[in-house]
């Protein structure tokens, strides 16, 4: 049974013209972050060529290394509970029987996904607000100290990592109901044959049939360790807590695009490209070592 | 596989090949046609500022559009009576090459136009971009086209600001943008006090500094509002510090302190404004008044438009602003509270040297010319045809400027160079029609902005923003008393950003920023202001210091 593949080169085709036109061409845009770039000469005007001297001028800035350690720090937390949380909830929501409870469970921790972080950060300012905030109050009603979630530098990360999981968790959660619905009925009633209760067959039979989803999804997300949401932290952040949560991509912003130094911005961007392929390709290799898992 | 890898990246290859081929010989092209051009352009010294062209010239341009812009019907952006005028009258032929929204898509076309090197003959820049252009050797020297075409009465507009629109855009001696002129003084703060409350607590006016701390004391413990709940501020203060509503530079100027500016010290050197002492005793007096419970203890998270809900909701009555937030934000606690009155005062000083407001320049965009431009002059004599048109003895405000059931209208002209006190003197002009009863004979901006006040003193509510501008004693009653007494503290600094400020004044801005905030909310000692003199001078404000005072030679 041989099928000519023709065809179905051609349907790839669109997506392989979109990959080209809007992610390797602008690829040619990484000259920039070894020019003192001036935008009125053009890419491939007649610019100065400085080496790598944007990459030296933003390791020798003061608070270089505090923004690394914030944007790896908050990266690096929500990587962890974007993985965690999502798995638990799904496997709570498959133990449900009752479907329309299922559903609405699942339509409403979906909301948030759809709301932009410029009308989040008003709302958070309010909620989130020591002295008239509805969470402080909460708080208070278990005799907790009102906590300034925003404008402490011991809170803001947690903040930002709560705030964007609360966000999230209901899209991952969807991606992992689908896979559980995708296990072999047949291993649980081999389970329940063998005598293993609803927590031993998710231990033994549901995680064991998620293990390549949560393994897929670490090694894309382990791509965004550098990413550390500059929507997110831009809407939120404040002088008070540059300290904690001045993010690289929101340092980028301020050195970079407003004082109209592209080449750093290239340079910084090329960094983190960089940093997120060797990570990714680590994970890759460790993903099919470990658990003997290919993407590709 | 990995064939199919090898594959695929040869396509690749081949196409950023394409790619780098495509993009090289049109820049290289355009460069050449560029210098053939400017070579054989001879400029007539003088002209007539507003005779016509014939044949008609065609000029091309750019432009953004905004939301607010209603047009009168039939009219739109390519096709109304600015570019009638300058057609008929002028013989220019206004192009637009494109039109984009204005914020971030505008931004963004102006970059890619800039960087394809295929910029329009007249384009409206901002300092840097102009200096970008000017290194590229793609804008001309103006200094001569404007002095042989520029009407007197535009030379007068243009120049009614002080020098520092035209030191702004000249670079080695050369004149290499005209100013789009807008005004300066517009942006110095007052103290906005709710004088109902001042009434209730039987405090007096604010004289000194001292009364603005007990206005603030009383206003944040007395109860200002009666409901028997501490829930009012004193001063209101947003995250940013340097805002336009509730910020702190006014209450800086108090202490003749001037943050974010360059000044000239005794030696008649410029100095930075932030790292002077006197900036230590603002800071801590703010700082006191944060202890005290003063300032929102979450002033530090709230952007302006977070903090405007104070006042509006009448939990706050005092604040240092520039001259229009009566309209915003105080309108809409007039909307909801009829008895809330609020008042500006002028700066109040801590000694008996009198509170100098500072301001920075108000001219943000200067229009440049393409080297190899066949009639660059026409640039200077649309300049002078959009000023006649609205303030020269031939002006007709109400058809070009604001005609009535149209907005922004006058931003159909390209170049827009507004007098820099048309404000104040509409003030003055409204002040001085009523005090001879002959308001019926106000024209143009005066005419529209009398009606408003006017339509308040009638009974109208929604006006009551204008009126408290505009009014007997509205804002620019002392506006004017700062111009005749020449309180203004200019910026002495209006170059474009300087090699170092480039590299480093972001850096420099957030820990100023950074560490004023951490004195004020108490979580740093006052002495961090020592050590922050120290940072900033060697983060690079040595070198930008050097900088700024070679440029202030070089236009002397």
């Amino acid at each position: 049974m041989k099928v000519s593949q023709g065809p179905l080169y051609l349907m790839v085709l669109p997506g392989v013209i979109l990959v080209l036109i809007f992610s390797y061409g602008p690829m040619v845009g990484i000259l920039m972050a070894f020019q003192q770039f001036i935008p009125a000469k053009g890419l491939f005007g007649d610019q100065t060529w400085v080496g790598l001297d944007n990459f030296r001028y933003v390791l020798e800035l003061p608070n270089t290394m505090r923004v690394l350690w914030n944007t790896l720090y908050i990266a690096t937390l929500k990587i962890i509970f974007g993985l965690i949380v999502p798995i638990i909830v799904a496997i709570l929501i498959n133990e449900v029987r009752h479907m329309t409870l299922k559903k609405s469970i699942q339509t409403t921790i979906y909301l948030p996904h759809f709301l932009s972080w410029v009308v989040l950060g008003g709302i958070l300012i309010d909620i989130l607000s020591p002295s008239q905030g509805i969470i402080n109050m909460i708080l208070g009603l278990v005799g907790i100290e009102p906590i300034f979630f925003l404008g402490s530098n011991t809170w803001f990360p947690v903040t930002l990592v709560g705030s964007e999981i609360w966000k999230e968790f209901g899209f991952g959660t969807i991606i992992y109901l689908a896979a559980i619905t995708g296990i072999n009925p047949e291993l649980y009633e081999a389970a329940k044959m063998d005598g293993a209760n609803r927590f031993k067959q998710t231990l033994h039979v549901t995680l064991p049939g998620l293990r390549m989803t949560i393994v897929l999804l670490g090694v894309l997300s382990l791509g965004n360790i550098l990413n550390a949401g500059f929507d997110q932290v831009f809407n939120l952040y404040s002088t008070q807590v540059y300290e904690s949560g001045d993010i690289i991509d929101t340092f980028v912003y301020r050195i970079g695009l407003l004082e109209a130094q592209y080449g750093v911005a290239t340079a910084v961007g090329l960094f983190k490209s960089v940093v997120s392929c060797i990570l990714v390709t680590v994970s890759y290799y460790l993903a099919y070592r470990f658990a003997n898992y290919r993407i590709f | 596989m990995s064939k199919g890898l090898k594959v695929f990246f040869m396509i690749l290859l081949a196409f950023s090949l394409i790619m780098t081929g495509c993009s090289d010989s049109s820049t290289s092209g355009d460069a050449n046609e560029g210098s053939e051009d400017s070579g054989d352009v001879s400029i007539a010294e003088n002209g007539d500022p507003l005779g016509k062209y014939d044949p008609v010239i065609e000029a091309t341009f750019v432009r953004s559009v905004d939301e607010t812009l209603k047009l009168l019907e039939g009219e739109t952006v390519k096709d109304n009576v600015w570019l009638d005028y300058y057609r008929d009258e002028l013989g220019i032929n206004v192009k637009y090459e494109w039109i984009a929204p204005v914020g971030d898509q505008f931004d963004q076309k102006m970059n890619v136009t800039l960087a394809s090197g295929d910029i329009p003959e007249f384009i409206n820049v901002t300092p840097t971009q102009l200096k970008q252009l000017v290194d590229a050797d793609m804008v001309m020297d103006l200094s001569k086209i404007y002095e042989g075409y520029a009407a007197p009465l535009t030379k007068e507009v243009l120049t009614a600001d002080g020098t520092g629109p035209f030191d702004a855009a000249t670079i080695d001696g050369k004149l290499f943008g005209l100013p789009n002129i807008d005004s300066s003084i517009d942006r110095a703060h007052f103290i906005w006090v709710r004088t109902d409350w001042l009434e209730k607590l039987g405090l007096p006016e604010p004289k000194t500094m001292d009364d603005v701390l007990k206005i603030s004391e009383a206003f944040a413990k007395q109860d200002p509002d009666s409901n028997g709940k501490n829930d009012t501020t004193g001063l209101a203060v947003t995250k940013d510090l340097w805002d336009g509503y509730a910020g702190l530079t006014g209450f800086f100027n108090g202490y003749h302190a001037y943050p974010n500016i360059w000044i000239k010290d005794d030696g008649g050197k410029l100095v930075y404004g932030s790292i002077q002492p006197e900036m230590k005793k603002a800071l801590k007096a703010l700082q006191d008044m944060f202890k005290d419970g003063q300032i929102d203890k979450e002033f530090g998270v709230k952007p302006g438009g977070k903090v405007a809900e104070d006042p509006a909701s009448g939990k706050n009555g005092l604040h240092f602003g520039q001259q229009w937030t009566s309209l915003w934000p105080l309108q809409s606690n007039r909307d909801q509270d009829s008895s809330a009155q609020w008042k500006a005062f002028p700066l109040v000083s801590v000694d008996n040297q009198p509170a100098r407001p500072q301001i920075t320049l108000g001219t943000t965009s200067w229009w440049a010319v393409k080297k190899g431009v066949k009639h660059p002059e026409a640039i200077v004599k649309m300049f002078n045809g959009f000023v006649e048109k609205n303030w020269g003895e031939t002006a007709e405000f109400d058809k070009y400027y604001l005609p009535e059931g149209a907005e922004g209208t006058w931003k159909m002209s390209p170049p827009t160079p507004s007098p820099p006190m048309k404000n104040l003197e509409a003030f003055l002009s409204i002040r001085e029609a009523v005090d001879n009863g002959t308001t019926d004979q106000l024209t143009g901006e005066a005419k529209v902005v009398y009606d408003r006040v006017k339509s308040h003193e009638d009974g109208d509510q929604t006006m009551w923003g204008w009126e408290r501008i505009y009014g007997a004693d509205g804002v620019f009653g002392i506006m004017k008393e700062y111009k005749d007494k020449d309180l203004f503290m200019r910026n002495e600094f209006n170059g474009a950003p300087t090699a170092t400020m480039t590299q480093k004044q972001a850096t420099l801005e957030q820990l100023q920023n950074e560490v004023f905030t951490k004195i004020i909310l108490g979580s740093a000692d006052i002495s961090t202001f020592d050590k922050f003199v120290k940072d900033w001078k060697a983060l690079g404000g040595e070198q930008i210091t050097k900088e700024v005072n070679g440029w202030y030679k070089s236009i002397k």
